[in-house]
């Protein structure tokens, strides 16, 4: 296949989202851009501009009408996604590390950063989706986190509850409502850095610098599956078809060495998702560690967001949707 | 298809050369162009066009008429190659048995690029030049080399080679066993009997320089300098005989010697 190579940034990419049609791809980076892209032939549709520092996360609703990214410049902002147009700042104390709408679009999370005595944070909002209507101020609720701080977070379905990937490889489920949380378990041995749910939500998977990923229950928090890889792990991603996860990290050997690199050496891995050990493919090309990994919703394209400031786009060639797993067809 | 029989008919200075459409029952549109080209021979150029109808969500399509905003805004329709590019061709294989097929492909790559760092005289995990060990003993492939040249021509070279190291006498570096100073891992220890010849053309290669040199004696090593990414010759190389009377002839005869539309240059290696 041959990847479109969207050149938008000129930072390192810290989250890429497809929206629910699959037809849009948001991409935020360090160098305070958010860009959208027509995702099957890659071309920019058009930017959002106003944050004034890094832009760590970005999510959209499920009617693509309304954007929400958060910043290092302590704003949460929405955004009209057919204009570019700001609609709402929330601001804050600290940086917003990851945002995420919940399923009926009414609300979203915001993880806050810890820092300067500010504990972190996760702030539940309240969404009007109605573009003309005044966003509220005033979140619906503050979750504070007792122990690790979260780094990522996602809804549960249904709006039951959130899960919550920690600082010390914990993971975590709270009730927004009231705050508390409902149950923990020691998931890894260091920090999470990506959470990204199923398409129904009743599992996720887990990307940790402890160099594995894992997929966990969402209502049982039970232990499902877990991928070993040789390098820190920045994303992992689930393919809604053929039963494969995606996973993206770097900072491995490969850096000691002092050969060229006309073609980037960093690679995407794909395991396949219920025979966890079994690693059937890796795709090259970035030229830095991975730093983040989206699969379009209908599954025939993936895309990967790198340290080198490049998204690539990758549609799968005919060979990948014939592959079968020997043992289990 | 159709013939156009009739156009056998008509003279063909006079005739207009026809384009033909037409349809099949696939859909598949085709469109034939007849020309006539240079050497005076009727040529048939024939291009199909197939129609791909997808159905899309009507979101989905609605969104394609967007108009471009933000820094987009104002541009045309279509990719704009400031920011959207294709890559190279990848392949992703899948394979159930992955894992094994690549780890062999990266052990042939690491044996050339990515050895670990041994040194040569104490087999420690540190540089030659690095070893605590650099002033009492030799080198290990030292030992091996400095035997065999002892017992040859190079009686007088052995002394200074392999000096006493028991006398507890300081030796400087240049005087010390298997050391020719400190950023001379690399050259060859046959260097009396080895000259540089340079000049060379691009395309040389070892092979070349071997069948060159072969006539004055038996050659013990080549080396043909390359370069690192390209791999064509950088125009020099070094070649080591088992005589320095053999180096000493090839000297005399291949200096100023035309090869390849070049005039060699040959002198001592030192």
């Amino acid at each position: 296949m041959r990847p479109i190579l969207l050149q938008g940034h000129t930072r390192s990419l810290t989250q890429i989202k497809y929206n629910r049609e699959g037809d849009l791809l948001f991409s935020v980076s360090k160098d305070q851009v958010v860009n959208v892209w027509y995702s099957h032939n890659g071309e920019r549709l058009g930017t959002y501009n106003g944050h004034v520092g890094a832009i760590w996360t970005v999510d959209v609703n499920s009617t693509s009408t309304l954007l929400l990214t958060g910043s290092a410049d302590n704003t949460a902002k929405l955004w009209e996604v057919q204009t570019g147009k700001c609609l709402h700042t929330w601001e804050f104390k600290t940086a917003i590390k990851r945002v995420a709408f919940s399923e009926d679009d009414a609300m979203a999370l915001a993880v806050t950063e810890q820092r300067m005595g500010y504990p972190g944070t996760v702030v539940i909002l309240s969404i009007k989706n109605d573009i003309e209507t005044e966003q509220s101020d005033e979140p619906i609720n503050i979750i504070y986190p007792k122990g690790s701080k979260a780094m990522a977070a996602e809804w549960g379905y249904l709006n039951k509850y959130i899960i919550t990937g920690h600082e010390d490889g914990s993971v975590a489920q709270y009730d927004w409502k009231t705050g508390d949380q409902i149950k923990s378990v020691k998931a890894h041995n260091a920090e999470i850095t990506d959470l990204q749910m199923s398409e129904d939500r009743t599992y996720f998977i887990t990307a940790s610098k402890d160099k594995s990923a894992q997929i966990f229950e969402s209502n049982t928090l039970n232990h499902l599956k877990k991928y070993m890889t040789d390098a820190p792990l920045n994303s992992a991603a689930i393919t809604p078809i053929q039963d494969f996860v995606i996973l993206g990290g770097g900072q491995d050997a490969m850096q000691v060495t002092t050969t060229t690199m006309r073609q980037g050496k960093f690679e995407c891995r794909f395991y396949h998702k219920i025979l966890e050990d079994v690693e059937v493919g890796r795709v090259k090309g970035h030229f830095g560690p991975i730093n983040t990994i989206a699969v379009h919703p209908d599954g025939k394209s993936f895309s990967s967001g790198g340290e080198d400031g490049y998204v690539r786009v990758h549609h799968f060639d005919e060979d990948y949707f014939r592959f079968k797993y020997p043992e289990l067809h | 298809a159709p013939k156009p029989s009739w156009a056998d008919e008509v003279g063909e200075e006079f005739d207009p050369l026809p384009l033909e459409t037409f349809t099949d029952e696939n859909g598949i549109k085709t469109v034939v162009e007849y020309k006539t080209n240079d050497d005076g021979k009727k040529v048939t150029r024939k291009i199909k066009k197939t129609l791909i109808t997808e159905r899309v969500n009507k979101a989905v399509a609605e969104r394609k008429k967007w108009a471009k905003f933000g820094e987009e805004r104002g541009k045309k329709v279509g990719p704009d190659l400031s920011t959207t590019s294709i890559g190279e061709q990848i392949f992703l294989k899948l394979s159930s048995n992955f894992k094994n097929a690549e780890t062999t492909d990266d052990n042939i790559v690491n044996k050339g690029k990515l050895k670990k760092i041994l040194c040569r005289i104490c087999k420690g995990d540190h540089f030659t030049t690095k070893c605590p060990y650099k002033d009492t003993l030799q080198p290990l492939d030292e030992i091996n080399t400095t035997i065999p040249d002892a017992s040859k021509d190079s009686a007088p070279a052995a002394e200074p080679a392999q000096p006493d190291t028991t006398s507890g006498k300081y030796i400087p570096p240049s005087l010390r066993a298997g050391n020719k100073g400190t950023g001379d891992s690399f050259k060859e220890r046959k260097d009396d009997a080895t000259i540089r010849v340079t000049n060379l053309s691009e395309d040389t290669t070892e092979a070349d320089i071997h069948d060159l040199f072969r006539r004055f004696g038996s050659i013990s090593r080549v080396y043909l300098a390359r370069d690192r990414e390209t791999n064509v010759c950088k125009g020099f190389a070094f070649v080591s005989f088992q005589l320095r009377d053999d180096a000493s002839r090839a000297l005399q005869a291949i200096n100023g010697y035309g090869y390849d539309n070049l005039i060699l240059r040959v002198e001592w290696a030192k």
